[in-house]
């Protein structure tokens, strides 16, 4: 147990507590997707919230607010335990009020309906300039946190000389580091393109360099996600299980190729459009190939520590040691969340290499394959382990029991089925031709409609039974955090992590230093990223005006 | 130590030799089959209005046109066995572009012009859709492909449905299709975002108050003025003001009335 400062202790708290609120938001508007997809609801909107707002605020509040929160709480949290020290806590309040204050803005405008633009907030539709505000302040703020964590890191190294940096440390590190490298690009794009255009002070936009930017930095954004994840696969998820992390070297490794390869890959989310010469998608297929590597390494040695700690506990046999692990046990409960996580990943990663692979792509592009394939990454492993770090969290920051024991032990399985339920459905659908992020109960579910598909009704429909589960899991999952946090305090508030011993802690010393590995990183995103921009800026792409989501005219004055 | 690192090794080894694999099979498809991704094509100005174009029998060119919230043509018909060169612009956002049952999945961003090649030779209906979001109506937009036996004769058919128009009328076809009133109300019978023009003269139509009208010349003047004043019960409320001359008005009204 490490005693923290209530001031720290409190923002860290604020910092997971405030996104789980606007969870039970999100994960509401998740629901209604699919009933809407479905056609059980045949109308543009329900109980005032428009569809398409509503799927704004779900990818806007899950994957972006959400996530964003979790992962800087989690650093503010990892640096004092592992590192001894504490990062300024007057820089933390000014990087959590500026996060707060950005997530209310774009909330404010998502809500009244003038920021309908989704997550990906893709131009020529303008939101209110708010959103564009509200999203650089949520970002900006995440920044100066990391930025906060140097000093303490830099002392504990002046300390230790000549010792390992621990892993959870430099897993911290790399996800941030990832982070840095992916956010500059899209500050650009939110900054000099769309805010100024979204005020009136320029009159068009480039559309296609607006969207190069954007996936230069949503496909990084992705190993933000999973990158916490890894952390907590590699340093606690063997503790959990009662082993050792199987190799130290390798999650090192994982950690620092994905530093190198999570950023110059961005356009094979752009494979089906123009603009971009196709020789240079080609390039970022082989680069998205090579950054599957490390989860690959990742998925052995984490079945090595867990194969390692079930032997310890008296499994025997080529497989059977499979039964030993603590699947339903009351002490080590997060190995539940861990391992759901996994199953839904392998998943997640095998179609994942389908929408990268260049040509193949074009069969499942912007098809409901892609949120079928996206909620076994997001939804799976990072939902998972985010929420029940933050259940953990919260009960030894506050030194409060987890109150309704043990149902939250059931929570990742039944959430593990509505995912496999939801996202069969999603992929079948996908194969059919069921285009994503389209409100179908209007038309194509709509028997009344000349745009009826019947052939797509049963996977449809198949979404929504996974859906019903997953929010049943939800339900279950609020009540104990609440019950938990509202409870009466039964021991001294703080942090405690699981933390697992090293089986194999050889050394290497081409994984015990960063430098060489962001110079890389760094040329890396040049070499993928120089041609084609060089191309979208010497096409000279005419600008696009200004259109609100809800006029087929442009916005008067542009 | 030396036992893990051999076992990494092998696991290592094995992992990139999946993945090499996958990525060989990639390009013997891009090679093999010619399955190749969009390129750059700069010269939009060519591609802002739709066309079908014969090149030689069963080989058509194709120039579609996606706009908030349709896809123009909206209908072409061709014999089986047909090669379809598809070129995609967008005239307003962004739009996506997937021919159902078939490979052909393609962006149409604006300030681009996208292509990619197609041989349908199985008889049926091809549904088209836009698969990225693009405002408020996207989920309205469909085209249709039809493959079918007797391609020459249905489109004889949907040549002579559009009888001769008189000099007014076609100039009011004109003006609501550049004043972009298509995109929300149809000539097919079908609402859309607002109700459709096809049969709506001398309808009544009960407004938001619950109060009944008959549409007339003076109602629709009204409408196209003030949008807002009189809304049609069912329908939301997002037609803009858009700038016409009263002579403009009388025109389009001429061609509203002559879709019956």
């Amino acid at each position: 147990m490490v005693v923290i400062q209530p001031a720290l202790r409190k923002m860290i708290l604020f910092q997971i507590i405030f996104p789980s609120v606007l969870l039970i938001f999100g994960i509401y508007q998740g629901l209604m997707q699919f009933i809407h997809r479905a056609g059980i609801l045949r109308q543009v909107s329900f109980l005032g919230i428009e569809y398409y707002q509503g799927l704004t605020a779900h990818g806007v509040i899950n994957a972006i607010v959400f996530t964003t929160f979790f992962a800087v709480a989690f650093g503010n949290a990892l640096v004092p335990y592992f590192l001894g020290k504490e990062p300024s806590t007057k820089i933390v309040y000014l990087s959590g009020i500026m996060m707060a204050l950005g997530t209310l803005l774009a909330a404010i405008v998502i809500f009244s309906g003038q920021a309908s633009v989704l997550y990906t907030f893709y131009p020529p539709l303008q939101a209110h300039p708010l959103f564009y505000i509200g999203v650089a302040l949520l970002v900006v703020g995440s920044w100066i946190a990391f930025y906060n964590w140097v000093p303490p890191y830099l002392e504990w190294r002046r300390k230790n000389l000549g010792k390992k940096t621990p892993l959870a440390i430099v897993g911290l590190f790399t996800t941030f580091l990832v982070w840095q490298i992916a956010t500059l690009p899209v500050a650009y794009e939110v900054l000099v393109l769309l805010l100024p255009w979204s005020l009136g002070w320029t009159s068009t936009v480039n559309v296609v360099l607006a969207r190069t930017l954007f996936w230069f930095f949503g496909h990084p954004l992705v190993y933000f996600w999973i990158l916490p994840v890894y952390i907590m696969y590699y340093t606690m998820l063997p503790k959990v299980v009662g082993g050792k992390i199987y190799s130290d070297f390798a999650g090192r490794l994982a950690f620092l190729w994905l530093l190198v390869f999570s950023s110059p890959l961005g356009l094979h989310h752009q494979f089906t459009e123009p603009g971009i010469d196709s020789n240079w998608k080609m390039l970022h297929t082989i680069l998205t190939f090579f950054v599957a590597v490390p989860s690959v390494m990742t998925a052995f040695v984490v079945a090595a520590s867990m194969e390692y700690g079930a032997r310890e506990r008296g499994g025997k046999g080529l497989f059977s040691w499979w039964a030993k692990l603590p699947y339903f046990s009351k002490e080590n409960w997060l190995f539940g969340y861990f391992f759901c996580g996994l199953v839904l990943f392998i998943f997640g990663g095998i179609t994942g290499i389908v929408n990268a692979s260049y040509s193949m792509n074009r069969v499942v592009h912007n098809t409901a394959w892609l949120p079928a394939h996206f909620h076994m990454t997001v939804a799976g492993p990072v939902l998972l382990s985010f929420i029940g770090m933050i259940l953990h969290m919260t009960s030894t920051l506050t030194g409060k029991k987890i109150r309704f024991q043990p149902i939250h032990i059931w929570v990742p399985y039944i959430w593990m089925v509505g995912i496999f339920i939801s996202s069969t459905g999603s992929f079948i659908g996908g194969l059919l031709g069921v285009p994503r992020r389209t409100n179908m109960g209007m038309t194509y579910l709509n028997p009344d409609s000349q745009l009826y598909r019947p052939e797509w009704v049963f996977s449809s429909k198949m979404a929504v039974y996974g859906g019903v589960l997953m929010v049943i899991a939800m339900i279950i999952y609020f009540i104990v955090l609440f019950g938990t946090l509202f409870s009466k305090q039964t021991a001294k508030p703080g942090l405690e992590f699981p933390v697992s011993e090293v089986y194999d802690d050889a050394d290497y010393a081409v994984v015990r230093n960063f430098r060489p590995w962001i110079l890389v990183a760094i040329l890396a995103v040049i070499i993928a990223y120089t041609p084609p921009l060089y191309d979208i800026y010497k096409n000279q792409v005419k600008g696009s005006p200004a259109y609100a989501p809800s006029n087929p005219l442009p916005r008067a004055g542009s | 130590m030396s036992s893990t690192l051999k076992l990494e090794g092998k696991l290592f080894g094995g992992a990139m030799l999946f993945l090499t694999l996958c990525f060989g099979m990639t390009v013997y498809a891009v090679y093999k089959y010619g399955i190749d991704l969009p390129t750059c094509i700069n010269n939009v100005e060519a591609f802002t209005k739709s066309e079908v174009i014969e090149r030689a029998p069963k080989h058509y060119e194709i120039h579609y046109v996606a706009r908030m919230w349709a896809f123009e043509p909206a209908v072409i018909n061709v014999p089986p066995g047909s090669t379809l060169d598809i070129y995609l612009n967008s005239v307003d956002v962004t739009h996506g572009f997937q021919i159902a049952g078939t490979n052909a999945n393609l962006m149409a961003v604006p300030g681009a012009v996208n292509y990619t090649q197609l041989t349908l030779n199985k008889v049926g209906e091809y549904k088209i859709v836009c698969h990225e979001y693009c405002g408020l109506s996207h989920h309205n937009m469909m085209a249709t492909i039809n493959v079918t036996e007797n391609a020459a004769a249905a489109n004889a058919a949907m040549e002579s449905a559009q009888l001769a128009p008189s000099a007014d009328e076609a100039e009011g076809a004109k003006l609501l299709e550049s004043k972009a009133c298509l995109s929300c109300h149809t000539i097919n019978g079908s609402p859309l975002v607002g109700p459709t023009f096809k049969g709506v003269v001398g309808k009544e139509e009960t407004l938001e108050d619950g109060s009944k009208v008959t549409v007339d010349d003076a109602y629709l003047a009204e409408s196209i003025r003030e949008p807002q004043l009189k809304l049609v019960k069912g329908f939301p409320p997002v037609m803009p003001k858009i700038p016409v001359t009263d002579e403009e008005i009388r025109k389009m009204i001429a061609y509203i009335k002559s879709l019956k």
